[in-house]
């Protein structure tokens, strides 16, 4: 390919609006949006949760939801507009011409077939089984890098890792050799490392078989890395578009700054540290608020007829936690670091070992100690749509800690109450409101600002950022930073992100399987590593090496 | 496959004895002279009343007359009934009847159950969905037996398409009229649960993702949308086999079907309970054993179940 | 193939030379006018509308739903006939005249007259309580009995749970109708028939859905964060169950035990129709269907007029039911 042959775009689309009709009224999901595939290359979409980015890309292969159509502007695959082509057109365009790699690969395998089936189906549809259509399946298995492919093939899919799983879902994506592949946010359900070898894996492909590819990811590192262009999209619109290194490096849009600031990825690799937290590096070691020593669970898995088989969950992990300082436990999915929150927690019962919390044990605790215990030590959970109690208004939700404990009457628990919204900078009026109403960011801060009620002197963040947006979770993580540095709380942060904790952490547990395979100092961890894994680990951080 | 069934058979033993100890403890250890209770409060010789003793083993403590009346149960030794007839001999007769009758109302209701069902899920809101969906609302609400004396009395004798009761044979084109009766309301439950699953199934992801494969809608539908819908559908059918066998009862009464649940009907409305604890006792193994079979279907239709 | 060095990722050899990618052909860097799109605050609370519960929501989408609006009203009448028939006819339904024996509909008597020569249309209106009683009280009683024993058993799980699973396992072996007539046949409830038999009876093979129903609730909300949250803020065990779990795991009951009303009603009919439900001197939809039956040649209004009421009545709870479960709907309003 040459620079002077007159580049012919692959998708081209101009001027798109789609728009869904809801039961309250049209909502414009894309407005006015441009940009530009060529042949062969790779162009990503980056925004957050609701910014079109899927929207955008499902409308280029027909499959915008019931409600959803095409209300402006044109999508040209080749040349030809199929911006609001009929279902047999798509038909025939699905699969060779525009292949499409979604998200979840937990969700997106039908669960009662086997992953040969659903492999070779593909291809029979799109008449490319040939004579021998098992060696073509193995043979488009292999090449999205499954071992064992003929016998991998007569499997079901529960049968298949998430990483796994996702190789299956670009075999088929890839199976018919499409000119575009639509990859959507293909690998954010995975751990890092996993993450990293299906992204170079996806790439290697692509370029052998020159096809296009329009990633759409929320995270900018990833997007840069990947990508030779970058759209950003916010609020529906395309507020910036370019070659994908220049706007890392030199974003224009107030928006994009804002996203490179916040990522957690970016700001890993720079070292960004709330000053706080740098100031706060305890010099004189202070003395340890929580000491884990030798601590071992270990789970009775059944298996039927009365069968047990052992899984230690958690193998013989010691660390402490000085007083006002952060320490954070990274592993991936299955590593056990869970686990140690709920035992730290006293929400399980550890098998072996020891937790000590201001020089008191907890694994014996009386009612009576316990309840005590529970008013100093509190959790901030994931998932913040199973956090609240969507029952309770949120007033309700931050007493509910006050009255438990019996603290102060209903006049001084409602000034506490307002305060405490104050503190988490929401407004006071949001207390009558329920948790349906607010966004996840914000049922993020009530927890905090339920967790902070009993005025505790350790917190156990357990994934609590990982499902935000990286703009949220910026400021979730300011939140927690300010609050430490107001009120020396201490902090154990438990996350698979090893890119959030340079921005929160003070010191850090690297977990593998169960056991500890590292800690240290932040800095120590980032700067020189000594195990492989932490290594493995830091290197999967994507955008690593760009800025 | 094999692990799974044993599994299975050796889950259901303790519901059989359960339930079978269930019936037995009502009828026997409720206060009383069990004898009354097994008389229906009528009179009767001495020589009935030593036969049922027997029968009974009522000299034995409680637990030696459950065993010997399991023992009884999975040997067929039924007893007599007050009429002087082997009470299996009775039931013989009268199963293979209800089974012609249970089976034809199966079919109905599964193949126009799911026919309908996935017809109204595929055009969610449309007339054709709104119309079954209210059809099925009036089915369930309108008593089994007011349906049949009206399709008894539409049909068989105003219309005169169909005989509108049932000679001893009870051949297969007989029962079809009973066996409408019988599938209606569970007709009406499998439409609904065919079209809820349906709905469910059209917006999950792997039905997208078999969409951007390239496939047909038809081939979607069929491949990737039908067998999952089909899951919980098969499951209710086969647990259904219990209600139709209650509602045997009924529906066999109208048309004088002479099956199991007439003979059912009868006994208890002339008091022969020991009857009744026979025949429940079969068919409290009828239903088991039709558990067992949805059970080995389900994990055939779900790979996931097999392995779990 | 662009500049960026790929590697063996099989290897697991961790790789830090990923440059990026440099496109081949030219483009622009285009950047939209900030006031296209102005730069909101991140993740602002909306401060308008009024705050609602999750109740207040499904009663707002409720009530402007036609089907439920229809329900409600005719079970609201439902239940002011079952409290004051007298309010609805001035004929006394057992004072009965050979004379009238069969006889079609006039003045005063708009359904005409049974067998006996009663006023079937005040039969029909004083029926109304024992089919309603029924209905009600099997329902409370399943709700108190199942829901307890599947809230228990979800909620504490391990052996409890193994006992309660397997105890309903044995009544479902039973089928309602089935089980019913085997209790009704009892001594003890054959010389005792009344309402309250009846609804025992029911309770008895009742149950058993309504445990499962309960127990998958609640299992499903005692996994949640926010019961992990309330026992960490020092809420017992048992506090937790009842002050979070159980409330999170009322939705699927309430539809369920609002379809099952209907059900009941129609089972007391059945028993009553095959002679073994309610003794035949209280008046009832069911006794009245079962006594027309001989008579469906000769007056089919007789069996027409108390069924037609006792399927307009279960088909309320039904669609009162149907309403409900599309408003409390979870998949719904995830999300919202």
């Amino acid at each position: 390919m040459s620079e002077n042959a007159t580049p012919k775009p692959l998708l081209e689309v101009k001027d798109l609006a789609i728009t869904f009709s809801t039961p309250d009224g049209p909502v414009h999901a894309v407005r006015d949006a441009n940009f530009t595939v060529m042949p062969g290359e790779t162009v990503a979409i980056v925004g957050e949760s609701g910014s079109g980015k899927s929207t955008s890309a499902l409308a280029a292969i027909g499959l915008l939801a019931g409600n959803g159509r095409v209300s402006a502007g044109q999508i040209l695959f080749d040349g030809e507009d199929i911006a609001n082509a009929s279902e047999k057109r798509f038909v025939e365009l699905r699969g060779n011409h525009i292949g499409m790699v979604p998200q979840d690969p937990m969700s997106n395998l039908n669960p009662v077939w086997k992953i040969g089936f659903q492999v070779k189906e593909t291809l029979k549809a799109n008449g490319l089984a040939g004579d021998n259509p098992k060696k073509r399946v193995a043979q488009v298995l292999a090449d999205a890098g499954l071992p064992n492919p003929e016998a991998r093939a007569n499997q079901y899919p529960h049968e298949f890792s998430g990483g796994m799983r996702q190789r299956a879902l670009i075999a088929i994506g890839l199976a018919c050799r499409p000119r575009l592949l639509i990859a959507d946010e293909p690998t954010s359900a995975l751990d890092v490392t996993v993450q990293q070898q299906i992204l170079d894996h996806l790439d290697t492909m692509t370029s052998e078989l020159g096809t296009a590819v329009l990633l759409i990811t929320h995270d900018l590192g990833l997007a840069a890395e990947r990508a030779e262009k970058v759209v950003v999209m916010y609020k529906g619109r395309v507020v910036e578009y370019g070659p994908a290194l220049e706007i890392l490096r030199n974003p224009k849009h107030p928006y994009t700054q804002r996203l490179i600031n916040s990522a957690p990825s970016l700001s890993a690799v720079r070292g960004d540290k709330h000053e706080a937290a740098v100031e706060e590096t305890s010099p004189a070691k202070a003395e340890p608020l929580l000491t884990v020593s030798n601590l071992t669970k270990v789970f009775d898995i059944r298996k039927g007829f009365g069968k047990k088989e052992k899984f230690t969950a958690v193998d013989n992990v010691s660390f402490e936690i000085p007083k006002g300082t952060t320490t954070a436990v990274v592993g991936e999915s299955g590593s056990g670091k869970s686990t140690i929150a709920q035992m730290v927690l006293n929400l399980l019962d550890s098998t072996s070992g020891e937790i000590t919390f201001d020089g008191q044990q907890i694994g014996n605790l009386s009612e009576k100690q316990l309840f005590k215990y529970r008013r100093r030590v509190q959790p901030i959970f994931q998932d913040p749509y199973g956090s609240l109690d969507p029952m309770y208004s949120i007033y309700r939700t931050i007493e509910e800690p006050l009255r438990i404990h019996g603290i102060g009457n209903s006049a001084s628990r409602q000034k506490k109450v307002k305060e405490l919204l104050n503190q988490v900078s929401m407004p006071a009026a949001t207390m009558h409101r329920f948790p349906n109403e607010l966004s996840g960011g914000q049922r993020q801060r009530i927890a905090i600002a339920r967790a902070l009620a009993l005025q505790p002197e350790m917190i156990v963040c357990d994934e609590a950022v990982s499902a935000l947006d990286v703009l949220v979770q910026a400021q979730v993580l300011e939140l927690l930073d300010e609050l430490q540095r107001e009120m020396d709380l201490t902090y154990l942060f438990i996350t698979h992100d090893l890119a959030v904790v340079r921005q929160i952490a003070d010191n850090v547990c690297v977990m593998e399987r169960g056991k500890i395979v590292e800690q240290g100092s932040v800095d120590d961890i980032f700067e020189a590593p000594k195990s492989d894994y932490t290594r493995n680990l830091l290197a999967a951080i994507p955008g690593a090496t760009l800025i | 496959m094999l692990s799974f069934t044993l599994k299975r058979i050796a889950q259901l033993i303790p519901v059989f004895i359960g339930a079978t100890l269930l019936v037995y403890f009502l009828v026997f250890a409720t206060p009383g002279d069990p004898i009354a209770a097994l008389s229906g409060g009528k009179p009767m010789t001495p020589a009935t009343e030593a036969a049922l003793r027997a029968q009974y083993n009522l000299d034995q403590p409680f637990w030696i007359q459950y065993g010997l009346y399991l023992k009884n149960l999975v040997t067929f030794d039924l007893g007599m009934s007050f009429s002087g007839q082997p009470v299996a001999d009775l039931l013989g007769r009268a199963f293979p009847v209800t089974a012609r009758l249970a089976i034809l109302a199966l079919l109905i209701e599964g193949v126009f159950g799911i026919i309908f069902g996935v017809i109204a899920g595929m055009r969610k809101g449309k007339f054709f969905d709104s119309t079954i969906l209210v059809a099925s609302l009036i089915v369930i609400a309108v008593p089994t037996f007011v349906l049949g004396f009206v399709l008894q009395f539409v049909i068989g004798v105003k219309l005169e398409w169909a005989k509108p009761t049932v000679s001893g044979a009870a051949t297969w084109s007989e029962l079809i009229l009973p066996a409408m009766v019988l599938g209606l309301v569970s007709l009406a439950y499998v439409i609904r649960l065919t079209r809820t699953s349906v709905i469910e199934n059209k917006s999950a992801d792997y039905v997208r993702t078999a969409t951007a494969k390239g496939l047909s809608r038809n081939r979607v539908v069929r491949v990737h949308v039908l067998r999952n819908s089909l899951i919980p559908v098969v499951t209710f059918l086969g647990a259904d086999l219990g209600s139709l066998m209650g509602g045997a009862i009924v529906t066999e009464g109208i048309f004088n079907v002479p099956g199991v649940g007439n003979l059912l009907y009868r006994a208890i409305l002339k008091g022969e309970t020991p009857t009744v604890v026979a025949v429940v006792g079969v068919l409290v193994i009828v239903f088991v054993l039709a558990n067992l079979i949805v059970d080995m279907l389900y994990a055939l239709l779900d790979p996931r179940i097999r392995y779990a | 193939m662009p500049e960026n060095q790929n590697f063996n990722s099989e290897a697991g050899l961790p790789v830090n030379r990923r440059a990026g990618k440099v496109s081949k052909y030219k483009m622009e860097h285009y950047v939209a006018p900030l006031d296209e799109t102005p730069l909101q605050a991140v993740d602002s609370v909306k401060e308008t509308g009024k705050p609602l519960s999750m109740w207040a929501e499904a009663w707002r989408s409720l009530r402007k739903q036609p089907l439920f609006i229809i329900s409600a009203i005719l079970i609201l009448a439902v239940i002011i006939v079952a409290a004051f028939p007298q309010w609805f006819t001035s004929q006394d339904p057992t004072y009965c005249a050979l004379e009238n024996s069969n006889e079609p509909g006039r003045e005063g008597h708009i359904m005409g007259f049974n067998l006996q020569g009663c006023d079937i249309y005040s039969r029909v209106i004083y029926g109304t309580r024992a089919s309603l009683l029924v209905g009600i009280f099997t329902t409370l009683i399943v709700i108190i009995v199942g829901g307890t024993i599947g809230a228990l058993a979800g909620f504490y799980g391990g052996w409890i749970d193994t006992i309660l699973a397997r105890l309903g396992d044995i009544f479902f072996a039973l089928p309602l109708i089935l089980g019913a007539i085997i209790v009704m046949q009892l001594p003890a409830f054959r010389e005792n028939k009344s309402v309250w038999t009846v609804i025992i009876t029911l309770a008895i093979f009742g149950w058993p859905q309504l445990a499962r129903i309960t127990r998958g609730a609640v299992i499903e909300a005692r996994n949640a964060d926010f019961v992990k949250a309330s026992r960490s803020l020092g809420l017992s065990k048992f506090k937790s169950l009842v002050k979070h779990v159980l409330p999170n795991s009322l939705a699927p009951i309430i539809v369920v035990a609002t379809v099952n009303l209907g059900v009941y009603i129609v089972a007391e009919a059945t028993l009553s129709f095959l002679g073994v439900g309610l003794p035949p001197e209280i008046m009832s939809w069911g006794n009245d269907i079962a006594s027309a039956q001989t008579q469906l040649r000769n007056n089919p209004m007789m069996l027409m007029w108390p069924a037609l009421f006792l399927s307009v009545t279960v088909l309320s709870f039904i669609m009162l039911g149907d309403a409900v479960r599309d408003a409390l709907d979870p998949k719904a309003r995830k999300g919202a």
